[in-house]
């Protein structure tokens, strides 16, 4: 028994509904990319590129979302391919949301940027969570271009050195904010790029939930990390 | 037409000739049996018509040298010995040939009995004319309607066995399974369901096999021989038609004759009449 | 124990119930088994078609048999009513207990076997009588019901089959001057009327019209309750919308067997699997 389906059609469509899920999620890591570099740079013109692109996203989450949909009336998927179908429907939301993530840190920086005002805030945690949210998520989605479930469970082990970082910087936030009032609005807006980083790394531990499920069946969200573990390293 | 590239047409040509041909044959041999079909119907017509009348019912055979006369002894006889030769050939056909179908299909006492009742179907009937005198009327040192309608149940019966048989076949064995599924009894499967649906082909069976005895002389002569005059009693020689017509056919007598011509078309017509009812009733089954 | 109908039940038959009642099924009871294969092997002749069966089919529950042609799915069936017997050459081997009764041994009462275990095929066999007569006559063989007791026990199983409306002004027509749908429901009220435990649907709706099939369909979910049903289907979908249990087989061989949902959302093995979403090499 062979991995094609007897309908060349079907293979097709699911094939074509990985890839847009990849591509989508392509655009969306390359949204966070400028976005992390505008506020390193605090640049405003690439601020714009990432505020005007994110209508991309947007329209790739439709289309991808319709595709889900005619593929079930279609085919009636069963098993495996239902799975699929299901988690990329899901995946894209995750994605969605990662690049309204992106859209935000490029927002707030630009108001950084427009306040005119300069400040002392040691933003190291952004600028390292931001490269760690990056990396997760591009490696959430290698996870599901190869069904990978081991790799796809340490994405989800390392969702939490982000969620750390985030948790760091919020104190040091508000060290600073107690001491200099005169920097709360701004760091308000540095908390904001920060939680949005945050989120970033949850939306990767969605996808990288949902490889799991596509490839062993089971739906790993919200159980302890060593049951997720023995999922995803079942034959 | 003539626009399709590949049509070879010398070919074409070829085949609508041969096809002509065949038509024609095949016409032409039709339309040779239906001329001897028609002539014979139309001799007997022509000739057995006049002694159609209300006469040839009421009176008897006359005697040699009298006028007049007719067919009412030799057609009460007839149809006395034809009623009961049905009577006693059907139970015995359609059972037997239930028991071929649904029973015994390959056990050693089927193989013989199918092979036994088609020799019996193309047995000469003055054979078995002449078994039934050697068996019953030497016996008994009289011939009688009795022994006619035996001679004739011989020859019925392989028919009706034939054909029971044949028709039960015919019904299709995903009835018999849905019977079964039920729990219902061999036997009951057999006759309440797999009989009642062949029933039109049975009953189309029966009748034919009436139409066959209807017309046999050989038999009769040698059993129920004749009787002159007017008489029910079976266990006497019995008048009947075809033995008349073969005794008035060849005599001198004119009356006899005539009145030999119209117990012919009698025969005919009767026979032909009963296959055509045949035939309405299976095709009234196949469509209902 | 329950209330349920066994082989030898007949004295407690009426025309209204007397069948098998679910109720024992609540939460904490174990699944009661209307029949357990153990080992069966089938043979035609020399050759093999059942190969070491082992399942159970729950009471009240449906359990649908999926599986490519030539897997035995309908051979299965088809042993569990001992209909092979009309065909000499073909034999079974091991145990079928059909609550607690080997159904393989010798000496069982095959007739009375089969009005406790009805089936319905894919060709509808209306017999050729009169529709009051087609469901009279099973009725008839096991019981004696006077006139109105028949009169009602034929409305209750056409009601049954959803075909009393449609019927009840042309009970002495022929059952042949139905449409195919509604002959394939005669059948099913037949079946029913004679109140087995059991029905067996051998490809019910391959014959039909998506409109009839979709009846039958509804019909099976309705007769759930009251009878344990096995199906036999080549339409997958049809076992996934219809069946609590799915029992997929291959080349005589039971593959896998499990609740429906969980066969097609996450089958056990690549086989099923396979088969279920269209992948064959």
């Amino acid at each position: 028994m062979s991995d094609k389906h007897l309908s060349s059609q079907f293979d097709a469509d699911l094939n074509s509904l990985s890839s847009r899920l990849l591509e989508m999620g392509g655009l969306v890591e390359s949204q966070i990319s400028t976005a992390m570099r505008a506020f390193t740079q605090m640049d405003l013109d690439t601020c714009n590129i990432v505020i005007e692109n994110e209508k991309l996203v947007n329209d790739l989450e439709i289309q991808i979302d319709l595709a889900c949909t005619e593929l079930i009336a279609r085919r009636q998927p069963t098993a495996r391919d239902l799975r699929l179908v299901m988690a990329v429907s899901k995946a894209i939301t995750n994605l969605e949301r990662a690049g309204d993530e992106a859209e935000r840190v490029a927002k707030r920086t630009k108001r950084l940027i427009e306040s005119g005002k300069t400040y002392n805030i040691n933003v190291a945690e952004i600028r390292l969570s931001g490269q760690m949210a990056i990396t997760l998520l591009r490696r959430s989605l290698d996870a599901f271009a190869r069904l990978d479930t081991l790799a796809a469970a340490d994405v989800v082990a390392e969702d939490r050195q982000i969620d750390e970082e985030f948790r760091g910087f919020v104190r040091k936030l508000m060290t600073y904010m107690s001491e200099d009032p005169h920097i709360i609005s701004a760091g308000l807006d540095m908390l904001t790029i920060a939680k949005a980083i945050e989120r970033i790394g949850d939306h990767a531990k969605n996808i990288a939930e949902f490889v799991i499920y596509i490839a062993k069946g089971s739906d790993v969200r919200h159980i302890p990390h060593e049951d997720l573990v023995r999922e995803a390293t079942k034959p | 037409m003539n626009n399709i590239s590949n049509i070879d047409q010398s070919l074409f040509a070829k085949r609508k000739r041969a096809n002509k041909i065949g038509l024609t044959l095949s016409m032409g041999a039709m339309l040779l049996g239906m001329v001897f079909l028609f002539w014979i119907l139309g001799v007997l017509l022509f000739k057995g018509l006049s002694a159609i009348d209300l006469n040839l019912f009421i009176h008897n055979t006359p005697a040699p040298g009298s006028e007049g006369g007719g067919l009412a002894n030799a057609i009460v006889g007839s149809l006395m010995i034809v009623a009961s030769c049905t009577l006693i050939s059907t139970p015995i056909g359609v059972l037997a040939g239930l028991y071929l179908s649904e029973y015994g299909d390959r056990s050693k006492v089927a193989a013989v009995t199918r092979f036994v009742t088609d020799i019996m179907l193309s047995a000469p009937s003055i054979v078995i004319g002449l078994f039934v005198y050697a068996l019953v009327v030497a016996q008994v040192r009289h011939f009688s309607g009795w022994a006619g309608t035996i001679a004739l149940a011989l020859i019925a019966i392989p028919v009706v066995v034939r054909t029971t048989e044949n028709m039960l076949r015919l019904v299709p064995g995903s009835l018999r399974e849905a019977a079964y599924a039920l729990g219902t009894p061999k036997w009951k499967v057999a006759y309440k369901v797999t009989l009642r649906a062949a029933k039109s082909g049975v009953m189309t069976g029966i009748l034919l096999a009436l139409a066959r005895v209807s017309g046999e002389t050989a038999p009769l002569l040698f059993t129920a021989l004749n009787n002159q005059f007017f008489s029910t009693n079976m266990n006497a020689p019995m008048a009947n038609l075809p033995v008349v017509i073969f005794q008035f056919a060849m005599s001198p007598y004119d009356n006899w004759v005539d009145l030999a011509w119209g117990g012919a078309l009698l025969i005919t017509f009767t026979v032909l009449g009963l296959n055509i009812l045949a035939r309405v009733v299976f095709r009234e089954k196949v469509q209902g | 124990m329950s209330n349920m109908k066994t082989m030898f039940d007949l004295n407690r038959i009426d025309s209204h119930g007397g069948t098998v009642d679910n109720t024992n099924q609540q939460s904490g009871q174990a699944p009661i088994n209307a029949l357990e294969v153990r080992n069966l092997n089938f043979y035609y002749g020399s050759f093999q078609g059942l190969k070491d069966i082992n399942l159970d089919i729950e009471q009240g529950k449906v359990t649908a048999f999926i599986g490519p042609s030539g897997c035995g799915k309908s051979t299965l069936l088809r042993t569990l009513n001992r209909m092979y017997d009309l065909y000499p050459g073909q034999r079974a081997e091991g145990t079928i207990n059909f609550y607690g009764q080997n159904i393989l041994e010798p000496g069982q009462d095959l007739n009375l076997l089969r009005s406790r275990i009805g089936m319905v095929f894919q060709k509808p066999t209306p017999f050729p009588m009169s529709i009051y007569e087609n469901i009279a006559f099973g009725a008839r063989l096991y019981e004696k019901l006077s006139r109105s007791e028949m009169d009602e026990r034929v409305e209750w199983a056409l009601n049954k089959a959803a075909l009393w409306n449609e019927a009840k002004d042309k009970l002495n027509q022929s059952g042949l001057s139905l449409s195919g749908g509604q002959q394939q429901r005669l059948c099913i009220a037949r079946a029913v009327a004679v109140k087995p435990s059991v029905i067996l649907l051998d490809e019910p709706t391959s014959a039909l019209d998506p409109i009839s099939t979709g009846k039958i369909e509804e019909l099976i979910n309705e007769l759930k309750t009251e009878y344990t049903i096995a199906i036999v289907t080549h339409n997958m979908q049809q076992a996934a919308r219809v069946s609590d249990y799915t029992a997929y087989m291959y080349l005589g061989v039971l593959v896998e067997y499990g609740k429906t949902d969980e066969i097609f959302i996450k089958p056990q093995r690549k086989e099923t699997e396979d088969y279920i979403t269209g992948r064959f090499g």
